[in-house]
């Protein structure tokens, strides 16, 4: 049983920890896009370009997906998963070094680090992948979603493993720095097999099978259904999806409460 | 109140883990001042960030029942990329605290002016710590942690500092850790050694520092100094750092600067020329034994430490007219030659410090009494080492020790040296009998035959021209080399 004292206690912490993470947001911003030019702006900028970089390309290359989905909204739903769940880790490996001096402050935890940086890099990715999408639907180049609900449903997901992922790998490179060198490489072989750039339903059932395994891959399947409806002919499992991010995040936390043990300031 | 219980801490190294704090237990009420003496790497900024709660222990626990400052006067909590205001603005926001004021606290105290809305980055370490301390200073914390604040700053800045926390903040509770024993004695009112993990609270500073010299000299005992000796230059630039680097060092001019500040002026020059004789070649302090000296009367001794101080790197200035001061009691009739402050190039062209008459005093007239007259005589009269070197060989009181000794045909006889001379003498001579770390072939010149006659075999001595003259013009009508008395005799009596 909870008492009042517990809740007021309980409630005094959360205050303190919404404090330290709004604080640690605005330096992360203030630090990563200063001042200058369009400041703050790039957060969201800066997906933005990738994402339609990436669209004009594969519209250009007439990219074969095996579907009958227009290629703008197969990019759009695609890449911008991609700058999620790949993002998210980039950003977090080595977070902890570069914030090492904060570790005086008590009240800030190294878990904090970490969420500051995800909420963050989850902020610029939506509010990328919203914008991008209301202009491509306001300009007629895209259907609007069928269902919104399983699109925010399918890009919450992806944004928990995305996190997950990223705080265990975080946490991990703070030990070895072996997570940063090899983070990079395995990303890029991940990122054909996540699921962006074919649907699932266009691959034999044999490859089928194996890229089920891939979790990334049945959170698009969900985006894109939300946009597409049957037409995208998904296929996803969440009874797999959301297990296997629980068992990883419960690892990333552990990994944490490793890493806070040992870390040492500067 | 803070209860610290039973620490320990283990650090996992490349070469297994290593215990760094052993059952540390204490407790620290409103209004302690608690110094930590310790050697360098005892585990004192180990013990404030454990503390502070920046790092968590292995084992044991500490009870805050008050609010802990972080360690103070780092300078790393700055994000360098953004400028002072966001840092202030970012401290603010992580204590809860109203940004405006400490933003007018923080310009007023800091005095970093425009700087203030610059990035961080630009600024110089200097300003660095005064960003830090004034940020420190904006959080009402019951207990502050000060790390090494002596170490940055002015001393304007640092009197500020003082007055900010001993006379602002008298009734919090504080842990100081400080190279300084100084320091710590007059700002704390409680006192701790750490060693080897332990911690052991003393209720008087002298009991504490007692038992901290004592660990200095059972854990440092004789250590030899760790003094470069590629050549004279420099072992000379070395000894400054290397000096205050050493505990042993520091403990002898601190109670050096204690008793010079109780006008105790017999103590302190036995304390200064104690700590001189671990570094014969630090400069500054043979300022101060020139003046604990001269406030003694003792003018002689007095020049002669002045003198070694200009001879080894203090500017000739600061140390002219202490120099006038003291020959002008002495009496004398004609004015003191002038100072000769170092200058650079070859060993040889060098002037000459005491250290260096001491040691070609063993060297070159080892039966002879030098004493501070004579030693003053020398040190006034060679503007170089080479001249002093070449002027000692050529007096009878050279060869009084060495014709003597070779006509007994003795080829092992000649005085033994202590090694740090030895190592000093081939520092001197570097290109000519080779440094002692370097060569092991040469590792058996130990006595001041075996380096005469390795002197005189080289003819020439690369720095040294006139010293190679005058052993040469000796040798030729004086000196016959030990070897070809090995044969002898009387060395073997039956």
């Amino acid at each position: 049983m909870a008492t009042a004292a517990d809740r007021s206690s309980l409630r005094k912490s959360g205050g303190v920890q919404l404090r330290v993470l709004g604080a640690l947001l605005i330096r992360e911003m203030l630090t990563r896009y200063g001042r200058h030019n369009i400041g703050f702006l790039w957060l969201f900028v800066e997906p933005m370009l990738f994402t339609l970089g990436v669209t004009a390309l594969w519209t250009a290359t007439k990219s074969v997906h095996g579907s009958d989905l227009p290629i703008v909204a197969f990019a759009l739903t695609g890449y911008s998963s991609v700058l999620l769940w790949r993002n998210m880790p980039g950003r977090c490996i080595g977070a902890l070094w570069a914030n090492l001096a904060l570790m005086y402050h008590r009240n800030i935890k190294v878990l904090d680090i970490y969420v500051a940086r995800l909420l963050l890099e989850f902020g610029g990715a939506t509010i990328s992948f919203t914008i991008l999408s209301i202009a491509l639907i306001s300009v007629g180049w895209l259907a609007p979603p069928e269902d919104f609900l399983k699109v925010a449903a399918g890009w919450l997901l992806i944004a928990w493993f995305g996190a997950a992922l990223a705080i265990a790998l975080g946490a991990l490179s703070h030990e070895s720095e072996l997570v940063d060198k090899l983070w990079h490489p395995a990303s890029y072989i991940i990122f054909p097999l996540s699921g962006s750039a074919f649907m699932v339903d266009a691959l034999p059932p044999f490859a089928q099978q194996i890229v089920l395994y891939v979790p990334m891959v049945h959170g698009v399947e969900l985006v894109r259904e939300g946009y597409f409806g049957s037409a995208a002919r998904a296929h996803y499992d969440l009874g797999y999806l959301i297990p296997v991010t629980l068992i990883l995040s419960f690892v990333a936390l552990l990994l944490v409460r490793r890493v806070a043990q040992r870390v040492v300031p500067e | 109140m803070i209860e610290v219980r039973d620490l320990r801490k283990f650090y996992r190294t490349r070469f297994g883990e290593k215990l760094v704090l052993d059952k540390v237990s204490f407790d620290l009420r409103k209004g302690e001042r608690l110094g930590v003496l310790g050697r360098n790497g005892a585990g004192k900024s180990t013990m404030i960030r454990l503390v502070s709660g920046a790092e968590r222990p292995t084992s044991g626990t500490i009870e805050r029942q008050m609010s802990v400052s972080w360690p103070l006067a780092f300078g790393g909590a700055f994000q360098p990329m953004l400028t002072g205001v966001d840092n202030i603005r970012f401290i603010s926001r992580i204590y809860e605290q109203d940004f405006e004021s400490n933003l007018a606290f923080v310009e007023e105290f800091a005095e970093l002016g425009p700087y203030l809305r610059e990035p961080v980055r630009t600024y110089s370490s200097g300003m660095r710590a005064r960003l830090a301390f004034a940020i420190s200073m904006i959080i009402e914390f019951d207990c502050f942690l000060i790390d090494e604040i002596g170490a940055v700053g002015d001393a304007r800045f640092h009197d500020r500092c003082n007055y900010e926390l001993f006379e602002k903040r008298a009734d919090r509770a504080m842990i100081i850790i400080s190279h300084d024993a100084g320091y710590i004695r007059d700002h704390c009112n409680r006192w701790a050694v750490l060693h080897e993990g332990r911690l052991e609270l003393h209720d008087a500073f002298e009991d504490a520092y007692t038992v901290y010299k004592e660990v200095i000299g059972a854990s440092l005992g004789t250590a030899k100094p760790v003094v470069s000796h590629v050549n004279r230059a420099m072992m000379i630039e070395s000894s400054q750092r290397a000096a205050l680097a050493d505990d042993r060092f520091r403990i002898h001019v601190q109670q050096g600067d204690w008793a010079r500040d109780s006008r105790d002026w017999a103590s302190a020059e036995r304390e200064y020329a104690a700590a001189l004789a671990l570094y014969p070649y630090q400069r500054s302090y043979w300022t101060q034994h020139g003046h604990v000296t001269k406030e003694q009367g003792e003018f002689g001794r007095a020049e002669i430490s002045y003198r070694t101080a200009a001879a080894l790197g203090v500017p000739e200035d600061e140390v002219a007219d202490f120099i006038q001061f003291v020959a002008a009691r002495q009496d004398e009739g004609d004015a003191a030659p002038a100072v000769r402050g170092f200058r650079p190039g070859l060993a040889g062209s060098q002037p000459p410090g005491k250290p260096d008459v001491e040691t070609f005093a063993q060297l070159l007239w080892p039966d002879a009494d030098v004493d501070e007259r004579c030693q003053l005589d020398l040190l006034r009269s060679f503007a170089t080492c080479d001249a002093l070197a070449a002027t000692m060989i050529a007096d009878p009181r050279f060869a009084a020790a060495y014709s003597a000794l070779h006509r007994n045909g003795q080829p092992d006889s000649g005085a033994s040296l202590h090694p740090d001379v030895i190592e000093r003498i081939r520092c001197f001579f570097t290109a000519d009998l080779g440094r002692a770390d370097q060569s092991d072939a040469d590792a058996e010149l130990k006595t001041t035959d075996q380096i005469l006659e390795r002197l005189v075999a080289r003819e020439t001595l690369a720095e040294w021209p006139l010293t190679a003259q005058a052993l040469q013009a000796w040798a030729a009508k004086d000196f016959r080399p030990a070897v070809l008395h090995s044969d002898s005799k009387d060395r073997f009596p039956a």
